[in-house]
């Protein structure tokens, strides 16, 4: 029979509460008594945003596959029962069992966006877990984080056991062979941890112990037992073929952000534009087959009922056989009724036609992300696009009837100047002109083009070639958004172009975290005890009890973010070995300031140093 | 052809709302080889009916909707075919096929019973029921758009009885005139002077009605059976 552990009172008066309720299709019941695992995986967000993540989805089937193992799902109770949970002391439960959080053996929290980390506190608070690892026992699960913010997992290091850097195929069942043996054995928590420690992947802060120049710049990042590795290297799967991925995933009753099936087309991306830490992180590109994809998406659909696919990957026009596997989901997915939602395709002839099957043209808008407003910019970032493919694709899209466009580009890039800033404008006003030009006035459908441009401050990440860059200011960021305004307000087609910008002061303090060293940690848990939580909402995030976090723990926030870095300083990161090489991601700074476009891994390699993990792009070319 | 469905929506599937509830049957008839019929167009949907929707913590024994399938489908399976596919606390219980013009699932409801349960502890029965028969009306606010409105619910309530540990009623649960149980016990608590807000309980629908020729209240899933 199924349990609910909140009462039914208060059921009735929290928001939606089918968050909380599991039983979904799909979801995965197990008899507690036959397993010797119990695993809580966690996405420190609603139901709704957490549902929709993929690794989740593969790391899920992947540990209810292991005959020994359960893993159960765990998100985040929105604040409103957040609140009613903390003055009624409800534990927090998994969604299967609903049995309290607290007496699983792991807590796995994925970790996809720096905003979330008080929400991680918030996880455990909620389940009656020390916030700090220190303080934890037996009588606690062993909370172990994974998923990209881990790439920089200092400034949430007091609160985890331990980190898995990399991808979670591959370790999980060697860790979790490992926690059974010293559980067996009789181990204590720490024997155990210092295991762990020594396991490809893993990376148990407690071991590790940063050491600060005076300036609070790290002087000395080192293990304090000889037995752990000084670097750790990132896990990651070689043959994509031959791997785990659901085909039967769990259907949320509720609507989720991401309603769909999705085909994890490949990992990686060979484009390597110097803002982005996933082209970095997630080297070498490694392809799934269309053979394997087409036989995974025929069964997902029949498994889950959804009535929409869409293609995940970094860049899908990059991959190898795309026509062929979205001429197969076009002629599959038609007579079945089914939607296809084909994101991050690059707009040329053979987007444009596949959409036109799949889209109701009248009702979708085309995207394009130029990132940067002029050809100069575009060539600092790295962007491989050009003015002209921007505007033969824009053409062939009002060719093929749309009449909405979506303009993204990011504000504070590293050596922007104004000439910058008003690209953006011209560039949409030239978008414009195309449609003007392309489209004989009789054909028009609705008289004119919409065109949507959308500015997000840039924000420097690890293991990027602007990780040495700083970051700008609040003031300077408003001032860069007016300009832009301004600058489109002066244009010709300015009636048909709509601009809006994101938040600077979440800007900045993702800044403040991604960058961040151990010591933050503190600041993380003021801000929750202050009652910080869901700071990735607009809504729920308090600029000015974060500055008072600050104030408090004698921690300058704007160090992290608009300091010079010399380029030879160590960073809080650099102890992990993600592949692209320090010495790379240098010279692709240097590269930035000349200006100079560095080649994508399918025409030339750049030595990047992901090529000594034999697989992939790099040795099937 | 036309077929109506009657299913169970019980346990914790009671916080399940409509609209999800309606994209949880599309899904499921997607998971089976069921041939449904879509409407034209450039986004077509499924052809389907829900009868008078649930509010979210209700529980019910006889919900109903209406689809059209293709006339090759064996209706005898189709029970089985979804019942496999159901989530626990939703579950077929008939299905049978429409005359060629019958009223939808949603035109034709016209009232609901419920069984509300106080599971806690226990109004005065014999006071709420003496307040119902002595009362030609009981009022409830309903705050709407335009403002608060008074509504009285007797003039909806068809029937009213205490059973056991709880109250049954029948209730309009007609698209212009549905009633909500919860509205129809806060007008009978304030009348009776009592605080509803001291009890709990659960709500439990039992089946809905149209009428038929004679004006007598049928089964929605007994009309045309």
């Amino acid at each position: 029979m199924q349990k609910c552990p909140i009462p039914e009172e208060i059921m009735m008066k929290i928001d939606h509460p089918e968050r909380y309720i599991g039983n979904e299709i799909n979801s995965v019941v197990k008899d507690k008594d036959k397993v010797d695992i119990r695993f809580a995986m966690c996405f420190p967000d609603v139901y709704e945003i957490g549902m929709s993540h993929l690794g989740i989805q593969i790391l899920y089937d992947m540990f209810n596959k292991f005959e020994d193992t359960w893993c159960e799902r765990v998100y985040s109770p929105w604040v409103d029962l957040h609140k009613i949970m903390k003055e009624e002391h409800i534990s927090l439960f998994t969604l299967e069992s609903k049995d309290p959080v607290k007496e699983m053996d792991f807590l796995g929290i994925t970790l996809q966006y720096e905003m979330c980390y008080t929400n991680i506190l918030q996880i455990l608070d909620l389940s009656d877990i020390p916030l700090l690892s220190k303080d934890r026992t037996w009588d606690d699960p062993i909370v172990i984080g994974g998923g990209p913010c881990t790439y920089n997992p200092e400034p949430i290091a007091d609160f985890f056991d331990i980190f898995y850097i990399g991808e979670g195929e591959t370790m999980y069942r060697m860790l979790l062979d490992l926690y059974k043996e010293s559980r067996k054995n009789g181990d204590s928590r720490k024997e155990f941890l210092h295991k762990a420690a020594k396991l490809s992947g893993m990376y148990v802060p407690q071991f590790y112990e940063p050491v600060y120049n005076d300036d609070f710049t790290l002087k000395e990042f080192k293990p304090l037992e000889s037995d752990v590795p000084v670097k750790i290297t990132k896990e990651l799967v070689t043959d994509m073929d031959k791997t785990y991925y659901p085909d039967k995933p769990v259907v949320p009753f509720m609507k989720v952000t991401q309603d769909r099936v999705v085909l994890e087309i490949m990992r990686g991306c060979i484009r390597g534009c110097r803002f982005c830490q996933a082209g970095q992180i997630y080297r070498p590109v490694r392809e799934r087959s269309a053979e394997y994809l087409k036989e995974k998406a025929v069964k997902m659909l029949k498994n889950t009922g959804h009535e929409e696919i869409s293609l995940s990957s970094l860049s899908s026009s990059d991959y190898s056989q795309i026509e062929e596997l979205v001429n197969f989901l076009v002629e599959d997915c038609t007579k079945k009724k089914i939607n296809i939602a084909l994101p991050s395709l690059r707009i040329d002839q053979f987007s444009v036609d596949v959409m036109s099957k799949v889209q109701d043209i009248r009702k979708s808008s085309l995207t394009f992300a130029p990132e940067a407003g002029s050809q100069r910019m575009r060539n600092v970032i790295n962007k491989g696009l050009t003015e002209e493919q921007i505007l033969n694709g824009a053409a062939l899209a009002f060719k093929g009837g749309w009449t909405k466009v979506k303009l993204y580009f990011m504000l504070g890039l590293p050596f922007e100047t104004e000439k910058d800033i008003e690209g953006i404008a011209l560039l949409a006003n030239e978008i414009a002109k195309t449609f003007y030009d392309t489209v004989p006035k009789e054909e028009r459908v609705n008289g004119k083009v919409q065109i949507t441009v959308s500015t997000s401050f840039f924000v420097p990440k690890p293991f990027t070639p602007f990780q040495w860059a700083r970051m700008d200011k609040r003031e300077d960021f408003i001032d860069k958004a007016e300009h832009t305004k301004h600058y489109i307000a002066s244009q010709l087609n300015q009636k048909v172009i709509k601009y809006n910008w994101h938040e600077a002061d979440v800007s900045m303090m993702e800044g403040v975290l991604a960058r961040g060293d151990r010591r933050l940690s503190r600041v993380i848990l003021n801000a929750y005890n202050k009652g910080c939580i869901f700071d990735a909402w607009g809504e729920y995030y308090h600029h000015d009890v974060w500055m008072q976090c600050f104030e408090e723990e004698n921690i300058d926030p704007f160090f992290y973010t608009t300091r010079e870095r010399a380029e030879d300083e160590l960073f809080p990161w650099d102890f992990i070995d993600c592949g692209v090489t320090k010495a790379h991601l240098l010279r692709e700074w240097h590269n930035a300031q000349n200006e100079k476009v560095t080649d994508n891994c399918k025409a030339r390699c750049s030595g990047c140093g992901a090529l000594k993990f034999d697989c992939g792009i790099c040795v099937n070319r | 052809m036309k077929v109506r469905i009657k299913f169970t929506k019980t346990g914790i599937l009671k916080y399940i709302g409509h609209l999800d509830l309606m994209r949880y049957f599309q899904k499921a008839l997607r998971r089976t080889d069921i041939d449904v019929m879509y409407s034209k167009g450039f986004s077509p949907h499924m052809i389907m009916s829900f009868a008078q929707p649930l509010g979210v913590g209700v529980e019910s024994l006889g919900e109903y909707f209406d689809l059209e399938i293709a006339d090759t489908e064996d209706v005898s399976l189709i029970k089985d075919k979804l019942n496999v596919t159901m989530a626990e606390g939703i579950t077929i219980e008939a299905v049978c096929v429409l005359p060629e013009k019958s009223e939808n699932a949603m035109a034709s409801v016209k009232a609901a019973d419920y069984y509300i349960d106080f599971y806690d502890k226990k109004p005065d029965f014999t006071l709420l029921n003496e307040t119902y028969l002595n009362s030609s009306e009981l009022f409830y606010e309903k705050e709407t758009k335009s403002g608060k409105k008074e509504i009285n619910v007797k003039e909806f309530t068809f029937d009213f009885k205490i059973e056991e540990s709880g109250l049954f009623i029948r209730t309009d649960a007609s698209s212009g005139g549905n009633l909500k149980p919860g509205a129809f016990l806060e007008a009978l608590f304030k009348k009776a002077n009592l605080d509803l807000n001291e009890y709990k309980y659960h709500v439990m629908r039992q089946d809905l009605y149209t009428l038929n020729e004679n004006n007598e209240f049928v089964s929605l899933g007994l009309i045309y059976a």
